[in-house]
């Protein structure tokens, strides 16, 4: 071990270990029954090898201890994974980001633990009031105030209006309906009008004066979340056979797929990102509108949208009602009705039922006659704007620019 | 007849809770060790955090998270909620005994109950006995029975069971149909012996077209020029036959959560898929999208005869080459 390695009273370490339960005892997962003995009894072992100080012993015991919650999150569909294997998770993740910071530790420990902590965010459920989203801010600043290795792109961020020049085509909308707009409508026209029949509109003046709008620039983003790892979309959509998701950090999505020119597109599509970076959530609010429903506030699924000109959402239904903010740039979307889903053709698989075969803007008319006399309301979202799309209302969207959207996914 | 050669078992992979082969010092091993408990075992069941052999004269033994044992015992089946064994009960009977683990095989077991007539079979040397599958019980919704039957001719894939299942991933399936190989399931880690992105980007795939001129490792393309789809597989949903190298036959077959085991006619050991705790027993922690042989049966000039896989490691039964 180097001499002068572990300084007195490093300063990260302190603030870490600060988070902990005040009594040893309490670094523990109340898991009851849900959980196999041999679990409990390796998340027992890991938290003592943590105490004992046997940090190599720790490590490896935390490894184990992910890999198994790992395969038990890989097993069956999402919705069924108990949330029990999800704290499990959440708690390895815990483990093994405190390992990796104690000193003498690596130069990459930091970025290391910060990667393996939005891991434990985007795979584990909250356990110990939260305490990962307390360690990212911690190690975080720490990156920030030090030197960050793996945070910046290592070049010149160009403006938004520099970033990936693409040949994006606007579409000749002369020929299309467009959605209503409406400017602040009150809670009651906005219930009778819009709501309760389901139809699209436009709300002006009611999102534009949100921090986001004036605050979300390339640099913001790559400053409050470029160290954090996020899921992201590879692929034109996500009807292809080549589309995947990969885990990469806000850097590096950025420089790969918005200032670069390139080979494939890559959206940082539906996702919580909220949830896992809070300060980001100050810059927006949740609509007013959203009190007309019959759900709580805390049930209200926000996902942010973030990517280069030229990401396309295949035409689709969700089955919930939907409030999409743009934040940056312009979409182009198209909205069709649920009653003429027949004419949209959606696929047979369980899978993809809530998604229609028919490319919007190229469609195989031969393939799906049908679909060209489907009646349909288009219009561009510009920034300040929020589109209501109408629970199971069929959508499609392009982005014109390079783009930011929030959506509030509520009922 | 051929007289019975005594052969030994070996394990390796993980052994974190102190199970065989680590006694209780290492986390993992990485290259094939004889079992500490001697040669007296006909059978080895692994569950992750324990392992159970059961002897010629009839005990079980527990190693790992549990510790136990108790004789009478013909066959054990380990999984992480129940020990499954199948024990002489008064009466010349058999009796199937559903245990927790946590009890040490102290006490009463959870229930107890006749085997099923269809599915339990006695092997013609009596050496394997195929657990039979109980609806309702938790425990048999993941089975490593049906497929690692090594002296079983023609064996047949048990056609009554969907999606077989082994261990907690539920990745990988096999079948063993008049001596061929079909494998489906989750490719995540190249267990399906398809290439697989994950072991690609890893850099780690030792694809089949070896290496370049150069000494670096053919590179598969990630994405294929001109809109072509990639060669990578990460589920494959229905079975496909597998060849093995050099045209060799499987007899018998076995998989852990991740990776695959596979003996050969002429006694080799063919491993693949995720090798993290050197389940592969390849003396490192590689993962690998192809079946490679396990270097180290040939190398002592053992004949492999059984595999049968835990969720995180390998149990071999071997017996000395006759042509030494």
């Amino acid at each position: 071990m180097a001499e002068g390695t572990e300084e007195p009273g490093d300063a990260l370490w302190e603030a870490l270990v600060a988070l902990l339960p005040s009594t040893k005892e309490d670094l523990k997962l109340d898991l009851g029954e849900k959980v196999d003995r041999g679990v409990a009894l390796l998340l027992r072992q890991v938290v003592g090898l943590f105490h004992g100080g046997r940090r190599a012993e720790c490590l490896q015991a935390s490894e184990a201890v992910l890999d198994y919650a790992w395969e038990r999150l890989n097993t069956g569909p999402w919705q069924d994974v108990d949330k029990a294997w999800r704290q499990v998770y959440a708690f390895g993740c815990l483990l093994k980001a405190l390992c990796l910071c104690q000193p003498p530790r690596e130069p990459t420990a930091v970025a290391a633990a910060l990667r393996v902590c939005d891991m434990g965010l985007l795979m584990g459920a909250a356990i110990l009031g939260d305490i990962l989203i307390r360690v990212v801010a911690v190690l975080q600043a720490h990156l920030v105030s030090g030197k960050r290795p793996d945070c910046s792109p290592g070049q010149e961020l160009p403006s938004l209006k520099k970033a990936k020049r693409d040949h994006v085509s606007a579409p000749d909308m002369r020929s299309e309906r467009a959605v209503p707009r409406l400017r602040c409508p009150s809670l009651q026209h906005f219930r009778k009008y819009f709501l309760l029949p389901g139809r699209p509109v436009v709300l002006e003046g009611v999102a534009d004066h949100w921090p986001c709008m004036k605050k979300w620039s390339l640099d913001y983003i790559q400053e409050v979340a470029g160290c954090r790892t996020v899921p992201v979309e590879v692929g034109s959509r996500y009807t292809d056979e080549d589309w995947s998701q990969h885990l990469m950090t806000v850097s590096e999505f950025i420089s790969k797929y918005i200032t670069k020119e390139a080979k494939d597109v890559g959206y940082l599509a539906q996702h919580q990102l909220f949830d896992q970076i809070p300060e980001l959530r100050r810059d927006i609010s949740i609509p007013d509108y959203c009190c007309l429903g019959s759900g709580e506030e805390d049930e209200i699924t926000i996902n942010a949208w973030f990517g280069p000109a030229g990401t396309v959402s295949p035409l689709h239904q969700d089955p919930q009602q939907n409030f999409l903010a743009q934040v940056v740039g312009r979409k182009y979307i198209r909205l069709y009705s649920p009653q003429d889903s027949e004419a949209l053709y959606p696929h047979e698989t369980h899978l993809l039922h809530n998604t229609s075969q028919v490319d919007v803007e190229n469609p195989n008319l031969e393939q799906f006659p049908r679909f060209a006399e489907a009646p349909f309301l288009s219009c561009i979202l510009a920034p300040g704007e929020i589109l209501f799309i109408p629970v199971k209302y069929w959508h499609y969207v392009r982005a014109l620019d390079l783009s930011f959207s929030v959506s509030f996914w509520w009922s | 007849m051929a007289e019975e050669r005594l052969g030994s078992w070996f394990g390796f992979g993980f052994c974190g809770f102190g199970q065989e082969p680590g006694s209780g010092c290492r986390h993992q091993v990485l290259s094939p060790e004889p079992l500490q408990a001697g040669g007296d075992i006909r059978h080895v069941s692994a569950s992750w955090s324990y392992t159970t052999l059961v002897t010629r004269g009839g005990r079980v033994e527990l190693s790992g998270s549990t510790s136990g044992s108790a004789g009478g015992c013909r066959d054990a089946w380990a999984s992480e909620g129940l020990l499954v064994l199948l024990r002489d009960s008064p009466g010349s009977q058999t009796e199937l005994q559903a245990w927790a683990p946590s009890s040490a095989l102290c006490g009463e077991p959870l229930w107890a109950q006749d085997p099923e007539a269809d599915g339990a079979e006695l092997g013609a040397e009596a050496q394997m006995v195929m657990l039979p599958l109980l609806p309702g019980a938790r425990a048999y919704t993941w089975t490593a029975g049906p497929w690692d039957t090594g002296g079983r001719t023609g064996a047949k894939a048990a056609g009554g069971t969907a999606g077989p299942a082994h261990g907690p991933g539920g990745s990988g399936g096999l079948a063993l149909e008049t001596r061929d190989l079909y494998i489906w399931g989750w490719n995540e880690s190249g267990q399906l012996a398809l290439p697989t992105r994950s072991l690609a980007e890893d850099k780690r795939t030792v694809t089949g077209e070896g290496l370049n001129q150069d000494g670096s490792e053919v590179e598969r393309a990630a994405r294929a020029e001109g809109g072509a789809s990639a060669p990578f597989i990460a589920v494959q949903p229905f079975p496909a036959l597998l060849d093995l190298p050099l045209g060799s036959e499987a007899v018998g077959a076995s998989c852990g959560s991740r990776h695959t085991a596979v003996v050969t006619r002429t006694g080799e050991l063919y491993t693949w898929g995720w090798g993290k705790y050197g389940q592969l027993g390849h003396q490192d922690s590689t993962s690998l999208d192809r079946p490679c042989r396990v270097e180290y049966f040939v190398e002592k000039q053992l004949q492999v005869k059984t595999v049968t896989c835990g969720p995180w490691n390998t149990y071999v039964y071997a017996v000395e080459n006759r042509n030494g």
